[in-house]
């Protein structure tokens, strides 16, 4: 049952990701000079999205 | 037999394998083999530090070969990425901080990346004591350029009517101490999570491949193949990991220099 939980929690972490790589691909189309700047800001909204995929994984092998 | 049966008990031995287990006295005072292979990462950055200045003093302040060019690019890009690019004029009093922060997260690392090591910052208590002195280190940055009334007050936002604002006070003073839990939580999840993934697929590599050493037949084969292809996933996995230990170090920085800057700006 936790493996079920853990995976419905990834697919809002996956929902989230793919926005921020949308969000952050289609602004460097439009503006490339950019780059450089939204790459930072790309990996850091990422991260935030990452985290709580994984503390989902970490509860659900320790829980 | 399938391999598979037995990956449950494998998984929960691997899982307990990661828990901090004493080497030398107990668990209140004493070393954990993930507090020893911290010390070894403390070690190995402080060769690396001394071996730099020896060759810098040999070579002058012109950088030479690959390893003091690499050193110098990190340490360049610490400063211009992290501390120039968030924090503008007040970069100089924090460089050293955010650069030991850097430094120390990415040695931990990379050790722990090698197989056979253990991170560091892979248990949580390292992790919490790295998130504790980023909290109190930009708290007290925010004290000293506020005062200590000045810094409680621009938690909430000016320019917000009076019962807003108290509540707005109250949501960013909860968000500001979820901010250690945060720090804390993400840098462990990521590095404990990472290992257990890659633990997993080491473990289903060597399941599939025990039938062929027990003796030969068809499904062994079969079963070798498979192990063969969880090989090639562990190795992707591992390459996916390195590039997790860097940009780990990197946002645990990132974020430490983005809540100094937010403590110490007046605007807000």
């Amino acid at each position: 049952m936790g493996v079920i939980g853990y995976g419905l929690g990834v697919v809002g972490a996956g929902i989230g990701i793919g926005l921020a790589a949308l969000g952050a691909t289609s602004s460097i189309a439009r503006q490339p000079e950019v780059e450089g700047r939204l790459f930072t800001v790309f990996i850091l909204a990422s991260a935030f999205v990452e985290a709580l995929a994984l503390i989902g994984f970490v509860v659900t092998l320790i829980a | 037999m399938n391999p598979l049966d037995v990956l449950g008990e494998e998984m929960d031995e691997l899982v307990n394998s990661f828990s901090s287990e004493p080497i030398v006295g107990d668990l209140n005072v004493g070393l954990t083999q993930y507090t020893f292979w911290m010390f070894v990462a403390i070690a190995l950055l402080m060769i690396v530090v001394f071996v730099f200045k020896k060759k810098q003093a040999a070579a002058g302040m012109l950088p030479k070969g690959r390893f003091m060019n690499g050193i110098e690019f990190l340490v360049e890009y610490c400063r211009d990425d992290l501390c120039k690019g968030l924090l503008g004029d007040s970069w100089r009093r924090h460089f050293p901080f955010i650069a030991s922060v850097f430094f120390f997260i990415l040695a931990n690392n990379i050790v722990g990346i090698i197989p056979g090591c253990k991170p560091g910052t892979g248990c949580i208590g390292t992790a919490a004591a790295l998130a504790l002195v980023s909290f109190v280190y930009f708290i007290v940055m925010g004290v000293r350029s506020k005062g200590p009334i000045g810094y409680l007050k621009s938690l909430a936002p000016a320019g917000v009517g009076f019962p807003m604002n108290a509540l707005v006070w109250l949501i960013e003073l909860f968000s500001t101490f979820l901010r250690l839990v945060t720090l804390a939580v993400r840098l462990f999840c990521n590095l404990f999570a990472g290992h257990v993934v890659m633990g997993a697929f080491a473990l289903l590599s060597t399941l599939f491949l025990e039938p062929l050493l027990q003796g030969f037949s068809l499904t062994a084969l079969g079963q070798a193949g498979a192990s063969a292809f969880w090989l090639a996933i562990l190795l992707i996995i591992y390459a996916v990991e390195m590039l997790v230990a860097v940009i780990q170090a990197y946002v645990f920085t990132l974020l430490s220099a983005v809540y100094i800057q937010i403590a110490e700006s007046t605007e807000h």
